[in-house]
Order: structure tokens, then C-alpha cells, then sequence
């Protein structure tokens, strides 16, 4: 008899490693090291809260969008955020499968504030300007982020945003057509505008994270890239966000809020004055300005109508 | 370990876009039954697409491959005389008697009209 | 008879514009309150397929008040947004609150409520739906018959809900009795045509309110017989008839919530 070869953990971490740079795709059911399923479901699980934390600010506009074209596109818009989170929750409840975990634990560690969400969905909404910046410049924020994903080397987290950055582009026309009615429209929707470019500024420059983990302590953007789930820094999302959207900006008329802005010809890169890291680092630690106020909406809701989940546990055969 | 009880299954959802399409895989859902699963099927992962149909499939009843077995997928790209390019050479030999050689493209188009 | 807009005498004009502001409110209200539950439903997949019927029903409503505009009546997004209650002429049912709390802050949505309104407005809605597609006035009976289309989905998506809610835990079962009482307690004008009655009747718009009401309980028996209920009885008088403007304070909250943006400029493009 020929003795039987166990594979080792430095073999198969080879092997997983050769079909990575071979650019294959790693299933929910391959062999993977811990370091990599963590780091997954870190990644997939904050950015599948985030869709669906994300759905509330723009929410609060969707009864009182301004029309019933407004109402209809907001509301299309509003229930492709929970679809998103549905497709991110679902892969990474598959990932959680070994460590015995389900949707309902990752409410839990939401409500724990242990499963964190985007900053951008910490803050206050306050007119109808908001609802066209965020689909405008926060979903123009995310494309650049999710493309630069679509080839990750995890298949369900790739497919799941091929679904995702389609929806994706209607949402920046769809918030392109908001700000163009205001653009185009009275002073006074000019003004709107100019004073949510104001409101969202910074949080949008934060939307990318820090550029190293020197600024906050701590980034995962090495290990993502390491494990070729993307391939561009925080930093560099920042710089093509600059590239796309300030002509735009500036071609609807509209002011950057931040005087020091410039384009370097030599280094070809933006310079720009910094957010305050520290408030970020405060703000995803749900002590933004409407975090509780959120995530108070969110577990409500979510408990009142706990006997619906508890009734259809009854139906499972 | 599970902090609540999970009462939700997991369901493959499948679709074809016209009726002459073939079934294609979308993504999966959870549902506690397969029609809850099957009502929100379309509007989760078809919203902006036709459909002609749906099947609903409980992921327990997936037999899938493992990475074994996956490797008995593989094989030599050499089985020229399963494809019509094994047989090239007909249309040389028909031309020398004066014939057209009835390739894939004649064949496929006989179940039209007689011309 | 078969009219087009150009042959309309007077009496009939009338009643096309009441039934279509009726069933205009209707839908616009049901698609609103439906979309305040947009990210608070009780399970994720469930939001997302529950907000396109939301997003049907306003299409629906947008429809009519299409059809009003071209009847001179207003511009549709004038009718939907800056109409006082006193002159809206949706049912009560499709204007109650969720349940209590603004849906920004905390607000206690029941999801019982939302089946059971949802189930018994959708096949009130089928009823009408199916006389309207034999309108003697075309345009609502091309309408009609678009929007039956839409029909067969919200009918099945509710009838499964309702169903399985029904035939589950005893607390679900409790809150779904409560809701069906609930929901009963409004029903007294989903059927009515409130003062013009006679009218809508008259000119063969649609099927007589007795004649939808009994088509209503037809399309329900099956499905309560298996459930072994019996369906409940439409209250012979509205306490309010929303048909002639008698509405609840819930509607003027409405109201005002979903005017807030177009009321700041009216003629403004936005």
C-alpha cells in the first residue's frame, strides 16, 4: 500500500496562493486560509451594512421627493441599496458557514456597534440637495471603489458587485438629474446645492479612508490587496475621484469647499486640505451625528416585527 | 455560535429571460419556504430584466463538486473526431466532385422553408 | 357607449374626473404609506420585493392623474402634491399611518397591518380593476387593463403573506386577527362612490359599488374557506367617507410630509 500524502497547511496556503496570482476564483466551499476568509467577511459584511444603513438617510427623502418621478426614482433607487445589502449579506453569510454564524448575528453585532458602517451614512440629511449629492458624489464615491473590485479573486464578492455597479450607474444619473434640475434651476436650488457640497465634503474625502494606517492606526486596504480583492490604495481612489468629479463641480458652478485645492502637474496629483481623521475615527465608532438615531431606526424596527421571523420559523420543513 | 435561531433556508434562484432562453443561474435568497423564496425572487434579482420563468431550489438539494472532483473535469484537447473540424478535409474532397460540402450552417438551416 | 374626450357632455365629464381621483388617491396614498416601509420590513429580501409593488401602485396613481390632466382637471403633479385633504377622495384605509411614531425617528410599523391592508386592498383593487377594463370611457379601460398586469403579482405576493401568516404561531395569528378587525373598521368606502354614486353608476364607468363588493367577497372565499375563516363584513356605513373629503388626521400628516419639497416652490422644476 502507498502511504496516503496528507496535504499540509503550508500546501495548500501555496496552492491557494498559485491560483490567486493565476487569477482564478476562489468559491465559497475552496480551502482558504483564515486570514483571508476574515479579512472578507470584515470587508463584505461592513460594505453589506453599509447598503443597508446607507437606504435609511436616503429614505428619509423618499416621501417627500418632489414629484412622482422624483418619488418613483428615489424609491427604485432606495430599494436597489437593500438589494445590494441583500446580495453582499448573503455572501458573506456563506463565508460565516464555518464559524456557525447567520444574518441574525450580524444584526446583533450592528446593534453591538462590533460590525461598523460607512462613515457617509452617520450623517444628518437635510434638504432635498442631500438626496442629489448622496446619489451624486457618495454613489459616484462607491463606483470608483466596487469597479475596482469587479475582478476580485473572491467569484461570489466579483459577481455580486457585477449586479451592484450595474445598478450603480443609473443611481449617479439618477442623482445627476436631481442636482442638474437644482443646477439649471432658482436661486434659491442653486443655493441648496452649494450648501450640501458644504455638508458632505468632508465625508465624502473620508468616504476612501485613510491614506495609510499611520492617520487612524489601523487599515485593511494591505491585506485586501495582498489577496488581490483590489488592487488600488485608499489614496488612489481619492485622486481619480478628484480627476472625475471637480470639473464637473466646477462646470455646474458650483464651489469646492476647500480653497487650498490644487492639481500638481509635476506629481499629477491633487493636494487638498485633510478631514479630521479624529472626528472619522469618532464618527465609525457610531458616534456620528445620527448614528444612534439610525442604528435606533434600524433595531426598532427590526425587533417590533420580530414575531414575523419567529411565525415563518413555523413554516420550515 | 448562533446567537438566534435560524429559522431562514437558502434558495438558488433561476431564471430564463425569453421562453426560448435556457435557465440561467442568478444568485441565492433566504426564505423560510419556497414560496416566500418564489415571491421574492424577481423583484430581489430580476428588477430591471424579462422573465419568462422562475425555479426556486433549496441549496440542501444542490448536489455539488467538491475540489476532487472537480479535477475530473479536465481533459486533453485532443478529440479533433468529436468536432467537425476533424473533417475538414470533405469540403476539399466534395469540390473535386463537384458538390458542396454540407457544412453546420447548410445543415442548421433545413428545418426552414424549402427554397 | 363609447366616448372620447371631445363628445363628452357635462354629467359625464364629471363623473370620469370623480372615479379618477378616486382611484388616482388610492393608489397614491397606498404607494406612499407603502414606501414610508421602505428598509423597516421585517426581513431584507422581503423590503426590497414589498417596495415594487409600492413603486407600481405610484406608477398606477401617476396614470391617473395623467388621464385628469388630460381631462383639464390640473397638472399631475399638481393634483398629487398640493391638494388639500378636504378635497382628496381616497378611501380611509389607504391613508392610516403604518402605526405609531413619524418613520424617522422610531417609528412601531406593524407588519400585520401592512399584509392584511395590502391583501384586502389589492383584491379590492383586482375587483375594480377587472369592470374597469370594460369602461365605457376608453382611456380608463386601456388603463385598466395595463394595470392588471401588475395585478397578478401583488395579489400573489399579499396571498402568500396573509396565508402563511394566518397559518402560523398563535401570536401571529392574535396580530393578524387584530389587523384583519382593524383594517375592517376602514372598509366601509373602499367600495363607495360617495356623492356621486349615481353618477359613476349611471355612465357605466364601472361595475355598481353591490356588485364590487360581492365580487370582493367571491375572490376572498376560497382562500378564507381553506384558512377556515370567515370574511369579515363590509361595514354598511362609513364612519368617514374619504370619497367626499371626510378624512382622518393621518392624511393631513401625510399630506405635509409628502408636499414638503414641492411646497417650497411650487412652480419651480424639480
Amino acid at each position: 500500500m502507498t502511504p496516503i500524502h496528507t496535504v499540509t497547511d503550508d500546501e495548500l496556503l501555496a496552492n491557494f496562493m498559485e491560483r490567486i496570482e493565476a487569477g482564478e476564483k476562489i468559491e465559497a466551499d475552496d480551502w482558504m486560509p483564515e486570514e483571508y476568509r476574515v479579512t472578507l467577511i470584515k470587508l463584505i459584511s461592513m460594505h453589506g451594512i453599509s447598503e443597508i444603513m446607507g437606504a435609511l438617510p436616503e429614505k428619509e427623502w423618499v416621501p417627500r421627493a418632489p414629484s412622482l418621478s422624483r418619488k418613483l426614482g428615489i424609491m427604485s433607487k432606495v430599494q436597489d441599496e437593500m438589494g445590494h445589502g441583500q446580495l453582499l449579506l448573503r455572501v458573506t453569510e456563506d463565508l460565516l458557514l464555518p464559524y456557525g454564524k447567520n444574518r441574525g448575528d450580524l444584526m446583533q453585532d450592528l446593534f453591538k456597534g462590533d460590525l461598523k458602517f460607512h462613515n457617509v451614512f452617520h450623517m444628518e440629511t437635510k434638504t432635498w440637495a442631500d438626496a442629489g449629492i448622496i446619489g451624486w458624489l457618495v454613489d459616484g464615491a462607491a463606483i470608483i471603489t466596487q469597479t475596482n473590485m469587479l475582478k476580485a479573486s473572491y467569484g461570489p464578492y466579483a459577481r455580486a458587485l457585477q449586479r451592484i455597479c450595474a445598478e450603480e450607474v443609473f443611481h449617479a444619473q439618477h442623482g445627476e438629474s436631481i442636482i442638474m434640475a437644482l443646477a439649471e434651476g432658482t436661486d434659491e436650488q442653486k443655493a441648496m446645492i452649494q450648501e450640501a457640497l458644504n455638508r458632505w465634503w468632508e465625508s465624502l474625502l473620508m468616504f476612501f479612508g485613510p491614506a495609510s494606517k499611520e492617520t487612524t492606526g489601523s487599515s485593511k486596504q494591505d491585506l485586501t490587496i495582498k489577496y488581490k480583492i483590489r488592487t488600488k490604495t485608499n489614496e488612489d481612489f481619492r485622486q481619480i475621484f478628484f480627476d472625475k468629479y471637480i470639473p464637473r463641480i466646477l462646470a455646474l458652478g458650483l464651489t469646492i469647499p476647500d480653497p487650498t485645492i490644487r492639481f500638481d502637474e509635476e506629481s499629477r496629483l491633487w493636494t487638498y486640505q485633510q478631514p479630521d481623521w479624529e472626528e472619522f475615527k469618532k464618527i465609525i465608532k457610531n458616534k456620528g451625528p445620527r448614528s444612534q438615531a439610525r442604528l435606533n431606526l434600524r433595531k426598532t424596527s427590526y425587533e417590533y416585527n420580530a414575531w414575523v421571523r419567529d411565525a415563518l420559523s413555523a413554516t420550515v420543513t | 455560535m448562533a446567537g438566534e435561531k435560524t429559522f431562514y433556508q437558502e434558495y438558488e434562484v433561476f431564471s430564463k429571460r425569453t421562453q426560448n432562453s435556457a435557465f440561467q443561474h442568478q444568485f441565492s435568497l433566504l426564505a423560510p419556504n419556497e414560496d416566500m423564496a418564489l415571491i421574492m425572487a424577481q423583484e430581489n434579482f430580476m428588477r430591471r430584466e424579462p422573465v419568462a420563468d422562475i425555479w426556486i431550489v433549496n441549496r440542501r438539494d444542490v448536489r455539488k463538486m467538491d475540489r476532487e472532483e472537480k479535477k475530473t473535469l479536465a481533459r486533453l484537447d485532443n478529440k479533433e473526431y468529436r468536432l467537425t473540424k476533424g473533417y475538414g478535409y470533405l469540403k476539399k474532397k466534395w469540390r473535386h466532385y463537384e458538390q458542396q460540402v454540407l457544412d453546420e450552417k447548410e445543415i442548421l438551416s433545413w428545418g426552414g422553408d424549402r427554397k | 357607449m363609447n366616448m372620447t374626450e371631445s363628445t363628452l357632455d357635462k354629467d359625464y365629464k364629471e363623473a370620469v374626473i370623480s372615479l379618477l381621483f378616486q382611484l388616482a388617491d388610492d393608489d397614491f396614498l397606498y404607494a406612499y404609506r407603502g414606501s414610508e416601509w421602505l428598509g423597516l420590513a421585517p426581513h431584507i429580501e422581503a423590503d426590497v420585493a414589498s417596495s415594487s409593488i409600492s413603486q407600481d401602485s405610484m406608477g398606477h396613481a401617476a396614470m391617473y392623474y395623467k388621464l385628469l390632466e388630460e381631462l383639464g382637471a390640473g397638472k399631475a403633479d399638481d393634483l398629487a402634491h398640493i391638494r388639500p385633504s378636504s378635497e382628496r377622495k381616497n378611501s380611509i384605509l389607504t391613508e392610516r399611518a403604518n402605526g405609531e411614531g413619524f418613520y424617522m425617528e422610531t417609528p412601531l410599523y406593524d407588519w400585520a397591518y401592512e399584509v392584511v391592508r395590502s391583501y384586502f386592498y389589492t383584491q379590492a383593487k383586482k375587483v375594480k380593476i377587472d369592470s374597469l377594463c370594460q369602461s365605457s370611457y376608453r382611456p380608463i379601460a386601456e388603463a385598466a387593463v395595463k394595470v392588471k398586469m401588475e395585478l397578478y403579482y401583488h395579489k400573489l405576493h399579499w396571498e402568500t403573506w396573509f396565508k402563511q401568516l394566518l397559518n402560523s404561531t398563535d401570536v401571529a395569528k392574535q396580530k393578524m386577527t387584530e389587523a384583519i378587525a382593524r383594517v375592517m373598521v376602514d372598509f366601509g368606502d373602499v367600495f363607495s362612490y360617495g356623492n356621486q354614486k349615481q353618477l359613476i353608476e349611471k355612465c357605466a364607468l364601472i361595475d355598481t359599488e353591490e356588485e364590487l363588493k360581492s365580487n370582493w367577497k367571491m375572490n376572498l372565499d376560497p382562500v378564507f374557506a381553506v384558512l377556515h375563516v370567515e370574511v369579515p363584513a363590509i361595514p354598511e356605513k362609513a364612519v368617514r367617507n374619504g370619497r367626499n373629503g371626510e378624512h382622518t388626521k393621518d392624511l393631513d400628516e401625510a399630506l405635509l410630509t409628502l408636499s414638503e419639497v414641492y411646497n417650497e416652490d411650487p412652480v419651480a422644476i424639480w
